[in-house]
């Protein structure tokens, strides 16, 4: 028998009880870390994805889309840096000139960072055409469609396992009552269910 | 700070503007879609392909694209050719330009119809360049590499163009300013967007949307969306 560290008598030895491993415990911490970590991507790609399905009626959701026409009422000079400069001042566009381009006697066309700028002398007309990125969807679904490098195709790639993880992993995490045999087992078979009769009843692939 | 009831009354109140705003546009452009299904071509077919919903006006469909500096484009006509030629924007203008109207189908499933474009025809631009008998397919070549493949017939027809004016306007640059082909009567893939030659081949050569599953011919009256 040892000696307590307060100094009293210590405690009779108790024999060591064999601890169960609890992985249904593990594969919860597990689960919610990789779905921590799942956040952000699936906001990118369930957003983009959303936009690319709906492509038919929202169109590219990258840019807003600027196009107009106006009456020309400013003076065009002969020297294209001057008649760049009146035209941005005139129609308020920022940006930096690229390009200036007299395709006829009467039409000049200015190219901006993000404007084309068509002047027609003869019609007195302007024709103003541009995109301005929308901030985030123009990054989500650049990642998204994203294939030149390598690097973001590992990054994807290890975000899709942590997806299967995190199927595979929500079957098991809560014991339940019944098991897979309850509810449980009723929404996976639906959800497995579900793409089986869709491409039954399409004709799938080769049926359009 | 906005209570949570008032924030979940505001939230259902906006989801409902959106959802009858929405609708009331399904239904407007439904009539033009209802209209066209009753119209036929001359060449008897219907003027709506299956499966197409029209809309007003054309819808900027992304890609990667091209140089808009008007004074860096040049077209290049070659392949099975006996002169080959490259044209700037001025001397495009020079050459017999033309104005058409013609209606596109687009393999997302929107049509726009009468639209009216202006450029010169794909078959004058044959011409020129001397087209030989072997050529059988015009590979449409665009910015950064894509390309579009038609067979020669279709492509040679009087309303296939290189164009740079949609209804009266310079082209915009979503939709492939300064100059894209025109080829209506095969999906819209196929009218290449910030287009750079045109190469007259042997033997068909898939292009980008091709090679990715969508179908080597693209008729929509037969709904060759995928491949």
């Amino acid at each position: 028998m040892g000696e307590a560290i307060d100094g009293g008598p210590a405690s009779p030895a108790v024999p060591a009880k064999r601890r169960r491993f609890k992985w249904r415990r593990l594969l919860r911490a597990v689960h919610r870390d990789a779905g921590y970590l799942c956040v952000g991507f699936t906001f990118i790609y369930a957003i983009s994805g959303i936009a690319v399905n709906h492509i038919a009626d929202l169109g590219d959701t990258s840019f807003t889309q600027i196009e107009e026409t106006v009456p020309l009422t400013f003076e065009v000079p002969a020297d294209d840096t001057a008649a760049a400069a009146i035209a941005a001042e005139a129609l308020d566009i920022d940006g930096e000139l690229t390009d200036a381009y007299r395709a006829s006697d009467n039409q000049l066309i200015l190219t901006f960072e993000r404007m084309s700028v068509d002047i027609d002398t003869t019609a007195k007309q302007v024709h103003i055409n541009g995109q301005e990125p929308r901030f985030f969807l123009r990054i989500a679904n650049w990642l998204h469609v994203h294939r030149q490098t390598t690097a973001w195709t590992y990054i994807a790639d290890a975000y899709a396992i942590m997806l299967l993880y995190l199927a595979m992993s929500g079957m098991f995490m809560i014991a339940g009552r019944k098991g897979l045999l309850g509810r449980g087992g009723l929404l996976v078979a639906a959800g497995v269910a579900i793409p089986i009769a869709f491409v039954v009843a399409s004709g799938g692939p080769t049926g359009g | 700070m906005l209570a949570r009831r008032e924030f979940i009354r505001t939230a259902a109140k906006g989801t409902a503007v959106v959802a009858l705003g929405g609708a009331a546009w399904y239904v407007l452009d439904d009539e033009l879609t209802r209209k066209a299904r009753a119209q036929t071509r001359p060449d008897g077919r219907p003027r709506l392909p299956p499966g197409q919903r029209v809309l007003s006006k054309l819808k900027p469909m992304g890609g990667t694209p091209g140089s808009p500096k008007v004074s860096e484009f040049r077209l290049r006509v070659h392949g099975e050719v006996d002169a080959p030629f490259t044209v700037d924007f001025r001397a495009l203008l020079g050459m017999k330009p033309v104005t058409t109207r013609a209606d596109v189908h687009c393999v997302t499933g929107w049509s726009v119809l009468d639209a009216q474009w202006t450029g010169v025809r794909i078959k004058d631009l044959a011409e020129r360049a001397g087209l030989k008998r072997s050529a059988r397919f015009l590979i449409v070549e665009a910015a950064h590499g894509y390309t579009a493949n038609v067979p020669v017939a279709p492509a040679l027809r009087d309303d296939c163009l290189i164009t740079w004016r949609l209804d009266g306007k310079p082209l915009a640059r979503a939709h492939g300013a300064p100059v894209r082909a025109l080829i209506p009567d095969l999906y819209f893939w196929k009218s290449a967007k910030w287009v750079t030659g045109l190469r007259f081949s042997s033997v068909d050569r898939p292009g980008y949307w091709e090679k990715r599953g969508y179908h080597n011919v693209g008729d929509p009256w037969k709904e060759q969306r995928h491949g």
